[in-house]
């Protein structure tokens, strides 16, 4: 009798660790059907390649399914893996065709067109004419400033904040009743109603290459650009994570284009050029009131001697008054200081 | 108006008269709105420290530390249009009307009046300057003896002086950036901001270090010099700082034999003379205040 009773309670148990392991379960688990997190869920994982450099193979499961890749299974990305346990995996390319169906077309989705928009880009490896441009090696490629971005919803009610709006979402259940749904598609657009990043993560990527000595010199580039942002007003309010201030892209983005579609300065239709610098700051959300003199202001200054000499020299003469009155105040404090220790001590009262 | 007592005398000691209440409501008003400036100016111009983040946030952060920032230059820049105001009533007033009134007012007489005011500068703070060099470098024993204003203290108004008006136009020109390039290039914003930034530092660096060393920290006045708030000097620091202007005084209040030494210290008496300090008071200084006021 007893131990029917105990096999009942062991049986009850069971069941309910069962129900609770099932409903508990992250359901965005079911993106890893190779099962990889078996292996890459362990913080230690990790391995020196045959370059010598560390590799962290570890994946944050709770970090992933935050992301915009959150239903993407790991085979959609790493093609190359077959067989478990596989060999080094190969670089992944952005452009091939996923398993997520598009639902406007209906066609499986692709990172493809991005491709096309990059090589009529600033950033593209090629010229107008096809032929690999003057270190062709530098332009960047998608790894260089995409990682796996977060999604960062918005919630709209009585104010604009960070985060998920209960109350939208409510509405959302009246026709959806998937929560899993409703959470993932209102990340999935409010994430995209603002940018994927802030300006100061923005600057600093861009920063990555922009503030690289040598390359500023190999391409001819005449300031670095994330330090001379960095020194603006819009530079130093992104530095302490305003989001209201523009980013590198704001200015330096077509309106209505996407950052792949990037021009040089030189372009007539980039937004840069000289003939169409002043529609930056007169942009509705930022000065509209800015005239098209107020586009001549340096965002980028570097004043150096050879670039802005006038600039140069005034910074110099505040250089030169602020040394030239305040060392010697200090000479005279310090002498004081020194004087008021020894007040009978003059040479001329010994003699 | 009742004028200001020239010497008081409290718990057996004298103090001597320097600034009106008006005067000290404005130093006050000033040093506040300069402190407000630094702690929300500063963290800009050094966005990377790591102070600069808890300081800023202190003021409401990104979003409301720069309005702060606005309204104190703002009240700054008003209290300077209220201060020129002032000093041009109290000119006219006091130098420019007796003149009219005696018959004198002539364009030299009038730039000899202005440039004989005790705060211009002079040939005599040159004077003091190199016999202060001289004293410090133990070159000699005898401190200058420094007028009504001394030239630290000409130093102290006439430097946040230029300081506001660089400080506050060029603050002005990048508060109104649209206004002011319909009429000037845009690159003077970038002159703004260059004197704006360097300007505030330089001002902050004399006013915390040498202006608070001379009239808080200085081995005579620590922990905390009280003339900012009571409008009075203590005789020693008066002998000390203004030998000539403490002599003028203690002269025209008939009180030269009670003179302290240029370093503040008490002579000391003979039996005689002991004798005779017992006999004197302050008591004719409403006399003196006359002199010293004509």
């Amino acid at each position: 009798m007893l131990l029917k009773k105990i096999l009942k309670s062991f049986g009850i148990w069971c069941i309910g660790l069962l129900l609770f392991t099932l409903f508990t379960a992250s359901s965005t688990d079911a993106a890893d059907i190779g099962n990889c997190l078996l292996c890459h869920k362990y913080p230690g994982l990790s391995r020196v390649d045959k370059d010598g450099n560390f590799r962290l193979l570890y994946v944050n499961e709770d970090i992933f399914h935050q992301s915009v890749h959150e239903k993407i299974q790991c085979q959609g990305c790493h093609t190359d893996i077959q067989k478990i346990p596989h060999d080094p995996a190969k670089k992944v390319d952005c452009f091939i065709q996923c398993h997520v169906v598009e639902p406007s077309s209906e066609t499986k989705f692709s990172h493809k067109e991005v491709k096309s928009f990059l090589e009529a880009s600033v950033h593209a490896k090629i010229d107008e004419f096809g032929n690999p441009k003057k270190f062709s090696e530098d332009m960047p490629i998608c790894l260089d400033c995409h990682d796996n971005p977060l999604y960062r919803p918005l919630s709209f009610f009585k104010t604009v904040r960070p985060g998920i709006s209960e109350t939208a979402t409510g509405r959302c259940r009246v026709c959806h009743k998937k929560d899993e749904f409703i959470y993932r598609f209102y990340n999935h657009i409010t994430t995209r109603l603002h940018k994927i990043r802030n300006p100061r993560n923005v600057a600093e990527i861009c920063a990555r290459c922009h503030d690289n000595p040598e390359l500023v010199q190999r391409h001819e580039l005449g300031t670095r650009a994330g330090y001379s942002y960095g020194e603006t007003f819009h530079g130093k309010a992104a530095y302490f994570l305003s989001e209201r201030v523009p980013d590198c892209l704001d200015c330096h983005v077509n309106k209505g284009r996407s950052v792949h579609q990037m021009l040089s300065y030189k372009n007539p239709n980039s937004i840069t050029h000289k003939n169409n610098k002043d529609l930056i700051c007169a942009n509705l959300d930022c000065h509209p009131k800015a005239t098209p003199g107020m586009a001549n202001y340096k965002v980028h200054p570097d004043f150096n001697l050879e670039q802005s000499p006038v600039q140069y020299y005034f910074t110099v003469f505040f250089l030169v008054l602020a040394g030239g009155t305040l060392l010697p105040v200090m000479g005279i404090m310090g002498l004081d200081l020194i004087r008021r220790l020894f007040p009978h001590a003059g040479l001329k009262r010994r003699k | 108006m009742k004028p200001a007592t020239i010497i008081k005398e409290k718990n057996g000691k004298r103090y001597f008269f320097r600034f009106t209440l008006n005067q000290r409501l404005q130093h006050i008003l000033m040093a506040s709105c300069v402190i407000t400036l630094v702690l929300t100016g500063m963290p800009l111009k050094f966005h990377q420290a790591f102070w600069a983040p808890y300081l800023y946030n202190l003021f409401g952060g990104i979003h409301t530390a720069p309005i702060v920032h606005k309204t104190a230059g703002t009240t700054l820049l008003l209290l300077f249009v209220y201060h020129l105001i002032y000093a041009t009533v109290t000119i006219v007033t006091d130098q420019v009307l007796p003149l009219k009134r005696s018959g004198q007012l002539t364009p030299k007489n009038l730039a000899k009046t202005l440039l004989n005011l005790p705060i211009m500068p002079n040939i005599k703070d040159v004077k003091d300057i190199l016999d202060l060099l001289k004293y410090l470098l133990f070159l000699s024993d005898k401190p200058p003896e420094g007028a009504q204003f001394t030239w630290k203290e000409k130093f102290d108004y006439w430097a946040p002086f230029w300081g506001i008006v660089i400080i506050g136009a060029s603050g002005l020109i990048m508060w109104n950036k649209e206004l002011v390039t319909r009429i000037l290039p845009g690159e003077v914003i970038n002159f703004a901001l260059i004197a704006h930034s360097d300007e505030a530092l330089l001002a902050m660096l004399f006013l915390f270090i040498w202006h608070f060393y001379n009239v808080h920290f200085s081995l005579s006045v620590f922990p905390m010099g009280t003339v900012f708030l009571t409008g009075y000097l203590s005789e020693e620091q008066m002998a000390e700082e203004h030998y000539q202007y403490y002599r003028e005084i203690m002269q025209a209040a008939g009180l030269e034999d009670q003179m302290l030494l240029p370093d503040g210290s008490r002579p000391q008496p003979s039996a005689a003379d002991e004798q005779q300090l017992g006999e004197i008071t302050v008591s004719d200084l409403p006399e003196a205040a006359k002199i010293l006021d004509n």
